[in-house]
């Protein structure tokens, strides 16, 4: 039904936008449209100079260094010193691990909450509302612990398993709020059909929320790929460092050799803002707001 | 599965439309009741298992251990709230609190207002608006380690570009990460630099449910851009305006690498947030007590404030 009243309404959408472009655009008009786009060409360079800084000071030579210009040395002599193709090894290993598993446990989930009217599920999200919003550092240290007790401390199945658990709330969230804009009649006519409830879920809901899975990926992947304080905490020998974990240990004992740290400060940001202007268009963080609200 | 059909058929014959987008109508779910609720227990319930094993049983684990005087590998003994009243008593979590407090409000409203301000610009005709809106998230985006080690070099190294425009200037060689006042101010910069996107992003996600038409009628009657501001941009998105306000204020408190990073809670503890300042009691004073009672204080505010603020948004979705 709503699927039919959209495609109605998206023409008589467009056609009030159509005269409005044709109208020949004002002197003024253009001439506020450059001032805009100067004023934010010039608030995107300043917000942009730290990243510009590390890419510039990563290609640029050592002191010491004979070559001019810009060149590769501090990432041939970064990966040479220290466990770089280690640590980033580890990071993606852990990073898509988490991904994985964090959409397999939340699609579900958010399933639930989408659509189960009970008491018990709004007092699960009320739950998760309170879990996100617990310090970390609170189970930290008895996580630690445990972990340590089964052999999960210094291992990165161990902290892939507390990233999973920390994107839980926000990953069921995204994926809720997804789900409420899949018409329901999709589902009961499938229903008519013969398919279980586990059946339509998998096999008409998942299937058709491809933007809603991808968005909730890119988030456990940001989540795995920047953390910092469990790494830190988990983490003691340098084979099993993920990347900022090795990053900031070599930050610390090489605090002056900029190329380098560089080097491997450009290698650590690179995946992300790979994922991230691949896919950007999937990520919306705004569903979160109208799916804790709505339950 | 003969339940199912029934279903549909019984709607059929009552002529009954499939229902509309979102959630299922009530008299179909009570219908299907066993059957789905057996699904979603299911479907749940790795959610559930993990959420206790990974996020319930620390803390019962936390709560013993604030009450005992033990270490990261001995149990200790049982001291009843003395860690709780050792905490309360010293200057050093009132000064972390006010930390906190100060970091919290400016890295909310700062992040806010820069977020809301571009989202604004951005909603208007500007070209290669588009690559624009990308750009802007990069603080986000990219890991703190990385961001953080390039303020460390912008702010305190001799040879950047920010010290020899103070220089220029003639205002000298500021010690931003040196001076107590100076450190807490970039580091709360920092933390707007880096929040700014998040509040860009749910801004901009709230102002695309605006109608346009409302402002095209607003400044028909003459209203003026600050009246459109306050009158309506303001009010109609205000659900997702407190929503953004919480989560912030969430992210700020349990900040750790943010803080950590860019000085370590440093110079002489200027600033050492709460978080900050539990971190280290736990791993570097090896007082794992007082640590997480610290931790468990802050969860213990954080939870009751957001409890009441989550059913005040419930209350006003509502209604």
């Amino acid at each position: 039904m709503s699927t039919v009243l959209h495609t109605h309404a998206e023409p008589a959408v467009v056609s009030t936008a159509g005269p409005r472009k044709r109208r020949t655009v004002s002197e003024a008009d253009l001439r506020g449209r450059w001032w805009r786009f100067a004023l934010i060409l010039a608030i995107t360079a300043v917000v942009l100079v730290p990243i510009f800084a590390v890419v510039v000071l990563a290609f640029t030579p050592a002191a010491a260094s004979t070559t001019t210009g810009l060149t590769f040395e501090n990432f041939a002599s970064v990966f040479d010193k220290t466990l770089a193709g280690t640590w980033l090894g580890n990071s993606l290993m852990v990073t898509m691990a988490t991904v994985v598993v964090s959409v397999a446990v939340a699609a579900p989930a958010g399933y639930v909450l989408s659509r189960g009217r009970s008491k018990a599920v709004s007092g699960y999200s009320l739950l998760l509302f309170v879990m996100q919003s617990l310090p970390i550092i609170t189970s930290i240290v008895p996580l630690f612990i445990l972990f340590a007790n089964l052999g999960l401390a210094d291992n990165l199945l161990g902290i892939t398993i507390v990233y999973v658990a920390s994107t839980m709330a926000v990953a069921t969230w995204m994926m809720a709020a997804y789900f409420d804009s899949i018409p329901a009649s999709l589902e009961e006519a499938s229903w008519i059909d013969g398919c279980s409830v586990f059946g339509s879920f998998t096999k008409v809901v998942l299937r058709n929320s491809l933007p809603g899975v991808l968005s909730t990926a890119i988030f456990a992947f940001l989540l795995a790929w920047n953390d910092y304080l469990v790494a830190i905490v988990f983490l003691r020998s340098n084979e099993v460092f993920t990347l900022p974990v090795g990053v900031q240990s070599f930050f610390q004992q090489n605090a002056t050799d900029w190329g380098s740290v560089m080097a491997l400060a450009v290698v650590m940001m690179l995946p992300p803002i790979i994922v991230f202007a691949a896919l950007n268009k999937y990520f919306s963080v705004g569903g979160i707001g109208g799916s804790l609200a709505g339950r | 599965m003969t339940t199912t059909t029934d279903t549909g058929l019984a709607r059929a014959r009552r002529g009954l439309a499939p229902g509309g987008p979102g959630r299922p109508a009530r008299n179909r779910a009570s219908r299907l009741s066993s059957q789905t609720t057996k699904t979603y227990f299911w479907l749940i319930l790795p959610s559930v298992l993990l959420l206790l094993l990974i996020n319930g049983y620390p803390l019962v684990y936390a709560a013993i251990q604030a009450t005992h005087n033990g270490s990261l590998i001995e149990a200790g003994d049982f001291v009843g709230f003395a860690n709780f009243t050792e905490v309360l008593a010293s200057a050093a979590f009132w000064k972390a609190v006010q930390f906190t407090i100060v970091f919290t409000i400016v890295g909310v409203f700062g992040s806010w207002s820069v977020g809301l301000g571009l989202a604004l610009l951005l909603r208007t005709r500007i070209p290669a608006r588009g690559f624009f809106k990308v750009l802007l998230l990069l603080p986000w985006v990219v890991p703190i380690v990385v961001s953080s080690t390039s303020w460390n070099w912008l702010v305190a190294s001799p040879g950047s570009p920010t010290s020899a425009l103070f220089n220029a200037l003639g205002l000298g060689t500021p010690l931003f990460l040196a001076d107590p006042t100076l450190a807490q101010v970039t580091v709360c910069v920092f933390k707007v630099w880096i929040s700014f996107p998040f509040m860009m992003m749910m801004s901009a996600s709230a102002l695309t449910s605006v109608d346009n038409t409302v402002y095209e009628a607003a400044s028909m009657d003459g209203a003026t851009r600050w009246q459109q501001f306050t009158g309506i941009t303001l009010p109609l998105t205000a659900r997702s305006t407190y929503i953004s306000w919480i989560l912030m204020t969430i992210f700020c408190v349990n900040d750790f690498p943010t803080i950590y990073l860019l000085t370590g809670g440093g110079p002489v503890d200027a600033t050492t947030s709460l978080v900050v300042y539990a971190y280290r009691k736990v791993f570097q004073d090896f007082q794992t007590g007082p640590g997480v009672a610290i931790a468990f204080l802050m969860t213990l505010t954080l939870v009751i404030i957001s409890t009441i603020l989550y059913r005040q948004i419930r209350k006003s979705s509502v209604e």
